[in-house]
């Protein structure tokens, strides 16, 4: 049985990660350097058993973050209680040192999105997204890492530009941020503008980790699907952001069309070379 | 940490944020209208990505549903999901499976993990399944599947009318 005791909770994560799936299950579990990785949170029981694979992880202290994608942290209504009270229960029995969650909402009207969507970069959504961070503070047991979500569309009118909107936000809150590389690529490409420049003003000291995936073009838009290998220019893209200030963990997020165990740790390794990590495979 | 908005004294309605977003979910999930000011080419695009993401989950939860229809998989869930809002990746895939089948087009595969859900839950198509707690019978195109004390066997598997080529072994399982 786990040991919820005999397991000090980890001060954070560090060094090169992987999204935990239980089709992937197996593969992690094999990592032997591996010290980080993050769980999709509304997979997580709040009680009963855990995943097998999850309970052998933490037996090896190996630090797991739940990750929220359905709170709809951005939603104009007031998060839901009750989804707040999971995330905060999977934090507790994991130990997690933080949780995170998007900037996005995924419902409204009584409908479910099914994905994350984007917030119009207004005053009125900054405070919608920055009294629900709150919310959510009031009850976590541990810090939160908020992340800017990859969008096809923007609204038409924004008022801030996404450095002044992200910063407004973290700044407001105090939460930490998730910083994902890919997403950052995928919305300079879709927009036309340099992906560097959005590094230049981004609070980086702030990044708790960040998150790199892949992805594929295809009518006319970058998609950032975690289902196709990680390309070259998102590679680069994390060598830019550790040249200015090296978060403290990279984690590999896959979604599905898992590849061969083998282009896998490829991945993992390409990963931990453009940062100056020390392989986990 | 700093001005921190209270949770309990901030005002929660913010009526045109609310209706706005409403509106860009109905626009992109329901069929709505697009939302005044949008570019219908980004529109469109975030409609089709949220399409294949919600296959993609329905086809973790109907694996057999998914290979059965192998490569007609991604398009034919579309074309059904386009104008209907997600209940959930259990109900979306059990309403899909019902729809193909009342059209004598659910593939042989999909018909038993049908027939055995059926015989497992009770759903209504409007609620959330639930366990039967009676013992029952499944069918769905030929399968039959029998559940007792909550342990379920396929009694009858579906007639394969031809070799199918995928049939079991496609790679569309989303796994």
């Amino acid at each position: 049985m786990w040991g919820r005791r005999r397991v000090r909770r980890m001060t954070g994560p560090s060094g090169v990660g992987i999204g935990w799936r239980p089709e992937i299950a197996g593969f992690v579990a094999e990592l032997p350097g591996l010290r980080f990785v993050e769980v999709v949170a509304e997979g997580v029981p709040a009680s009963g058993p855990l995943p097998t694979g999850l309970t052998q992880l933490r037996e090896r202290a190996v630090t797991v973050v739940p990750h929220g994608v359905r709170l709809s942290l951005g939603g104009a209504e007031p998060v839901d209680p009750a989804r707040v009270a999971h995330l905060a229960a999977v934090a507790q029995r994991l130990d997690a040192p933080l949780v995170s969650e998007h900037i996005a909402f995924v419902r409204a009207g009584g409908l479910e999105a099914g994905h994350l969507l984007p917030l119009p970069r207004s005053r009125e959504a900054v405070d919608a997204v920055c009294a629900n961070v709150a919310r959510a503070q009031a009850e976590l047991p541990v810090p939160i890492a908020l992340e800017p979500i990859a969008a096809l569309v923007d609204w038409p009118d924004d008022e801030l530009d996404e450095a002044d909107f992200l910063t407004e936000i973290l700044d407001r809150t105090g939460a930490l941020l998730l910083l994902d590389v890919a997403n950052v690529h995928a919305n300079a490409r879709n927009r036309g503008v340099d992906p560097l420049a959005l590094l230049d003003r981004l609070p980086l000291e702030r990044v708790a980790y960040a998150h790199v995936a892949g992805g594929a073009e295809h009518g006319g838009f970058y998609h950032d699907t975690h289902t196709d290998p990680v390309p070259t220019a998102v590679l680069e893209l994390v060598g830019a952001l550790c040249a200015r200030r090296r978060p403290p963990a990279l984690l590999l997020e896959r979604d599905g069309h898992y590849p061969p165990a083998a282009d896998l740790r490829a991945e993992l390794d390409a990963l931990a070379a453009a940062a100056g990590f020390p392989a986990v495979t | 940490m700093t001005g921190e908005p209270d949770g309990d004294s901030t005002p929660t309605p913010r009526a045109g944020l609310a209706e706005r977003q409403a509106e860009l979910v109905a626009a992109l999930v329901a069929g709505g209208p697009p939302p005044p000011g949008f570019a219908p080419g980004p529109l469109a695009a975030t409609r089709a990505a949220l399409l294949r993401k919600r296959a993609g989950e329905v086809a973790r939860h109907w694996p057999l549903l998914a290979a059965g229809l192998g490569a007609r998989w991604s398009t034919t869930f579309a074309e059904w999901a386009a104008r209907r809002p997600t209940a959930g990746s259990l109900r979306d895939g059990w309403d899909l499976a019902r729809a193909l089948h009342a059209q004598h087009a659910l593939p042989p595969a999909a018909a038993e993990e049908l027939a055995v859900r059926e015989a497992r839950l009770r759903y209504d198509g409007l609620r959330a399944p639930r366990p039967r707690r009676a013992p029952a019978v499944g069918r769905a195109g030929g399968a039959v599947a029998v559940q007792i004390a909550g342990r379920v066997r396929l009694l009858r598997p579906a007639p394969r009318v031809s070799t199918l080529a995928g049939d079991a072994v496609a790679d569309a399982a989303g796994s």
